[in-house]
């Protein structure tokens, strides 16, 4: 499984963010949002910066929380690959890491979620990140 | 709205051959079909499938002498499909629905449900009791208590966790593909013949939201946000004497025949069946001419026993 790493401070220079997942509800199991509130400090930082991450690719990500009022936050994410300015993304390693990514949350969230639930759901549905296809 | 000419694509059109008609309901625009003269049945779908569902127990219902009214759920099939995930609550696809039937001014409605169109349609059905004769179930459920297979990690919990739902049910089409073909008997000629038209009609990752937000109201404990919807129903089918048929597929997964089937007789006594099909929980592929039929006979008993009185 590709490593993901938290960066603190990414160089942002000529750069745009490629948009590449929402979730509108990251509390939806309450878990999944403790997890993120403990990996990059949200109780301190609140909606100060966004949350990056490195995946085995090379490519930055920037994980953007999402406030609603009257919700814990949390309440969504937004995930952008940074990416040159003016260059595409390549759809596939895109979709590569954000498996791994999804990877690395179920790992950090830890039981009853377990990496070969979400590798089997995975591979039932055939996704070619999940070893399918 | 009466429109003459068919938004579907050729291939598709060919095989629906329904004038598209469109009603303003609840600030979102509605598609569904009306055909036909005579006490109307109304065919309630659920997630991901439209209209298209019903394709096979539309014509013996047609025939029979009934008015087949099909809508497309709000983010379905032809109807508008909202972006934001709060637009798909089940109260509100309630009130949709409700909308439809008042403009429509229908009365002595047939009420049929499947999956979603269930807890939709009966939640409507409860609500609005002084508009309906008649309810069939099939695939379904309306209670607090989930299905063993919506409380399993693998895959329904997974599948539907933060991130991961809008990856595999959005990015990666989990339901209206692998999803549906996995929830039908005869799967190689699904796959070929009839995958493509769902395939087709939530063809990208934004019109696919609901197939991963809808299923989140389903409650599986009781701070769940439909827990007290699902009591509500529970509680109103107790004391519902609607004449009412149930339908179930043998083979039904999802909602197992085992389980559920029974559960509706036991709530609703007076029930009849469940009449047993070949099917998943998309029994309309496997069954969908028996299920029209099974459907008459249901109806011509109904009448039977009103005309009697």
């Amino acid at each position: 499984m590709s490593a993901v790493t938290i960066v603190v401070e990414p160089d942002l220079a000529a750069t745009r963010l490629e948009f590449a997942l929402a979730e509108d509800r990251v509390g939806h199991y309450p878990e999944f949002r403790d997890f993120f509130v403990r990996a990059f400090d949200l109780d301190k930082v609140g909606l100060g910066r966004p949350g990056y991450v490195r995946a085995s690719s090379g490519l930055t990500y920037a994980l953007i929380f999402i406030g609603r009022s009257g919700e814990a936050f949390p309440s969504g994410l937004e995930i952008y690959a940074v990416v040159e300015a003016l260059e595409p993304v390549d759809g596939d390693v895109l979709d590569t890491d954000i498996w791994a990514i999804l990877n690395w949350m179920i790992a950090g969230i830890g039981p009853p979620w377990t990496l070969d639930d979400l590798g089997a759901t995975g591979r039932l549905y055939q996704v070619p990140a999940a070893g399918c296809g | 709205m009466l429109t003459t000419e068919s938004p579907l694509p050729d291939w598709i059109a060919a095989r629906w051959p329904y004038a598209p008609r469109y009603a303003g309901v609840n600030g979102w625009r509605m598609h569904y079909v009306d055909e036909g003269e005579g006490d109307p049945v109304v065919l309630l779908h659920g997630n991901p499938t439209w209209g298209y569902l019903w394709r096979e127990v539309i014509p013996p219902l047609l025939a029979s002498g009934r008015r087949v009214i099909v809508p497309d759920m709000i983010g379905f099939g032809l109807s508008e499909k909202p972006t934001r995930e709060q637009a798909h609550s089940l109260d509100g696809h309630a009130a949709n629905l409700t909308a439809l039937v008042r403009q429509l001014d229908l009365e002595d409605i047939a009420l049929v449900c499947h999956d979603w169109g269930g807890p939709t349609g009966l939640s409507f059905a409860m609500n609005n009791p002084e508009r309906l004769r008649a309810l069939t179930v099939m695939s379904t459920w309306a209670w607090p208590t989930p299905a063993e297979f919506h409380t399993r990690m693998f895959p329904w919990r997974m599948m539907h966790a933060p991130l991961v739902g809008p990856y595999l049910l959005g990015d990666h089409k989990a339901l209206v593909g692998r999803g549906l073909y996995l929830s039908v008997v005869g799967r190689e000629r699904f796959r070929s013949h009839t995958q493509p038209v769902y395939e087709a009609m939530l063809p990208d990752t934004a019109s696919r939201l609901p197939t991963w937000t809808w299923p989140r109201w389903i409650p599986l404990d009781e701070n769940a946000r439909a827990h007290d919807r699902f009591l509500w129903l529970e509680e109103k089918l107790a004391a519902c004497k609607l004449p009412t048929a149930i339908i179930w597929g043998r083979e039904d997964d999802v909602f197992d025949a085992a389980t559920f089937a029974p559960k509706f007789k036991q709530l609703m006594p007076h029930a009849e069946g469940p009449h047993m099909v070949t099917g998943r929980h998309f029994l309309q592929e496997d069954s969908g001419s028996e299920i029209g039929a099974i459907i008459v006979d249901f109806l011509e008993r109904v009448d039977a026993k009103e005309a009697a009185r």
